[in-house]
């Protein structure tokens, strides 16, 4: 559909420049000739008639997915990846069963603990496959190849958008293994009845704050053609998005300074989905979040072309 | 239904802040021919290229690809594009293949024309042998072909090659031009460069930039003939050796030779090379439409030297680009605090100059 578009709104234009070839109605219209200081030459007779080009061209989705395809097969041939992902998972395990008592502690059937201290992790995980997205394309030049194809730049920036996000959701899948190790496959533990409901809310809450984490990496990403500057940006963002959100923050701010800071902050937006309760106001939150990154990040990578 | 003009330039500009990378840059490319972009480093081609393949905007100026502007209408310019950037940037990580495979997924091929595709692609630019490595594991030679490989996929119309040849060796450059010259029968090529033999073996046409401007710009002769200036090279035997002079003749002084080139009708300059001690050898500069080769053969033979050489040299093309491109030292490129007007009136001094 938009290749119509495109291709009439072309036609329009054509009398400006219509070449010798146009019927002589254009022509006439030709005789006022093209005002651009620069032009030694007549431009109506050198231009060209605009040749019609059928746009070849997939789908967006399938664009957005041919480029998302090429990240997430990049992220799975690094063995890296597999390293990063077992190391966070252990950390994980050793916080949520062993530190101060950990599970054992409560001495319920819970995973709140668990699915809380996952963005914490998440705040490295995420610049992690974040960093390079547009950072080394920039920096290796792939970017000018990538985009002197018939790909929008929206398209590019979704396309990596998806692909880091995917990496981070096969990360979060994985976490779920802790839940389903102890409560359905070790009936020996004997830990009794957990709640599901709880903790699959706690695991979307965890995917609205990655999706709006890696729309800030991104955008972090389409800043800079350096990775490790991106990587310690995005984990700032995230922690100081996080951390603003501290009680003890809030409530040395009293009043509004500290319920804006509360309302900012990706913590109080969060601490429902902990608890098991889907909270709409959360969700457009880390959405607009995500929106507002991604167009950033488009508008950054669209700026190549001024500067 | 289809002009022939496939691409088209009108008074590109590009500044980097105060640094005018292109300065009213224009030319067109027709179908069919295989056009040379030449120029020292800095001079202006790949930006040239970058807003030709949309990838950066011209801060002023038109450029169009089959008509339709690199600007408003970018998707339809670069899916009739093949590109090579310089370096051949490519993602490391991937095999030859599955960098084929996706930049046709990228241009829409379905499996089977990439298939057909690939195969020739693969053959023209050798890369048999080296389809499952890891593009990490190529040299930059290999690299380049799989970019070239990467540009040819899709069979564009248009091919924009930037230095398509640098990191090739002398076989596989001669094996490349060759192809190009075939392929672009039916098509358009506008490849960069600085190695003058390429396109003189290649390319019919060229383009010379030089500091952001477009210095020279016509068929291979006629950018020849460009400079005006025509050489002579004679020789004349100093030593009698084993075939010693007839009659009064004797074996002339280096100075002797000199004057009288000089004083003759049209040389404007004369120059001894340093050779042996059995000749003196002198580069005569003459103008162009006067032929000196008459005048000088009769100074010789009335003197009753032995002239072991006679010969026009013709301007080659590198004396050509060399003269074009290193004169133009003076020219500021820099935007300093000036008024616009001040710019203008800048620029127009430039041309007289380049006039000159």
């Amino acid at each position: 559909m938009s290749t119509e578009t495109t291709l009439e709104k072309d036609e329009e234009k054509m009398p400006l420049h219509a070449s010798a070839e146009e019927s002589s109605d254009d022509r006439e219209q030709d005789a006022e000739p093209s005002e651009r200081k620069s032009s030694r030459r007549d431009a109506s007779e050198d231009a060209g008639s605009t040749e019609k080009i059928i746009l070849d061209r997939p789908s967006s989705a399938k664009m957005i997915w041919t480029v998302a395809k090429r990240e997430i097969a990049s992220y799975l041939q690094s063995p890296i990846t597999y390293i990063v992902i077992s190391v966070s998972l252990v950390v994980l395990g050793l916080w949520f069963f062993l530190y101060k008592g950990g599970f054992w502690q409560i001495d319920r059937a819970s995973t709140t603990r668990l699915v809380e201290s996952v963005p914490y992790g998440l705040m490295f995980l995420i610049p992690l496959f974040t960093m390079r997205a547009l950072s080394d394309e920039k920096r290796v030049g792939t970017i000018e190849l990538l985009i002197t194809m018939p790909v929008k730049d929206s398209e590019v920036i979704l396309g990596k958008y998806l692909g880091s996000f995917v990496m981070i959701v096969i990360g979060l899948a994985l976490v779920c293994l802790y839940p389903i190790a102890m409560f359905t496959r070790a009936p020996f533990w004997h830990l009794g009845e957990l709640d599901w409901n709880p903790f699959w809310v706690g695991m979307l809450g965890l995917c609205f704050f990655s999706a709006a984490g890696t729309a800030v990496g991104l955008m972090w990403s389409s800043f800079t053609e350096s990775q490790i500057l991106s990587f310690f940006a995005t984990l700032i963002t995230l922690a100081v998005l996080y951390f603003i959100g501290q009680v003890s923050i809030v409530e040395l701010l009293r009043g509004w300074p500290g319920d804006a800071v509360s309302f900012l902050s990706m913590q109080t937006r969060f601490d429902p989905f902990a608890r098991g309760i889907i909270d709409s106001r959360a969700i457009i939150y880390f959405l607009s979040l995500t929106v507002l990154c991604l167009m950033v990040a488009f508008r950054a990578l669209e700026s190549r072309k001024w500067t | 239904m289809s002009t022939d003009v496939m691409i088209y330039a009108n008074g590109l500009t590009k500044r980097y802040g105060s640094f005018r990378a292109l300065d009213d840059v224009s030319f067109e490319v027709r179908r069919g021919e295989i056009v040379g972009f030449l120029g020292p480093n800095g001079a202006g081609k790949s930006t040239t290229m970058r807003i030709l393949t949309c990838f950066i905007a011209p801060t002023s100026g038109v450029a169009k690809v089959r008509g339709h502007d690199v600007f408003d209408d970018t998707l339809a310019v670069r899916s009739s594009l093949g590109y090579l950037p310089q370096r051949a940037p490519l993602y490391l990580e991937m095999t030859v293949f599955e960098y084929l495979r996706f930049a046709s997924q990228m241009r829409n091929l379905d499996g089977d024309s990439f298939k057909k595709r690939a195969r020739n692609v693969v053959e023209i630019c050798g890369l048999a042998q080296s389809l499952s490595k890891e593009i990490r594991q190529l040299s930059h030679g290999y690299r380049q072909r799989v970019g070239l490989a990467q540009a040819l996929i899709h069979d564009p119309p248009i091919l924009i090659l930037d230095e398509p040849t640098s990191d090739l060796d002398p076989n596989e450059k001669a094996e490349f031009l060759n192809y190009l010259k075939q392929i672009g029968r039916d098509r358009t090529v506008l490849l960069s460069t600085h190695n003058l033999k390429e396109v003189e073996s290649a390319c019919a046409r060229a383009i010379i930039v030089s500091r952001g401007r477009v210095v020279a710009d016509g068929a291979l002769d006629e950018i020849r003939a460009k400079s005006g200036r025509v050489h002579y090279v004679v020789a004349v035997q100093e030593s009698p050796g084993s075939a010693p002079y007839r009659g009064k003749g004797a074996a002339p002084k280096g100075s002797e030779v000199e004057q009288a080139l000089t004083s003759l009708r049209g040389a404007k300059k004369v120059v001894e090379h340093p050779t042996d001690e059995r000749a003196h050898v002198f580069d005569v500069a003459g103008e162009e439409g006067v032929d000196l080769r008459p005048e000088i053969f009769r100074l010789v033979a009335d003197k009753g030297w032995v002239l072991l050489e006679l010969h026009r040299d013709t301007q080659t093309l590198e004396d050509v680009f060399r003269q074009l491109t290193i004169g133009d030292e003076r020219r500021n490129r820099r935007i300093g605090p000036v008024s616009a007007e001040g710019n203008e009136d800048e620029d127009e001094d430039d041309e007289d100059e380049e006039d000159e």
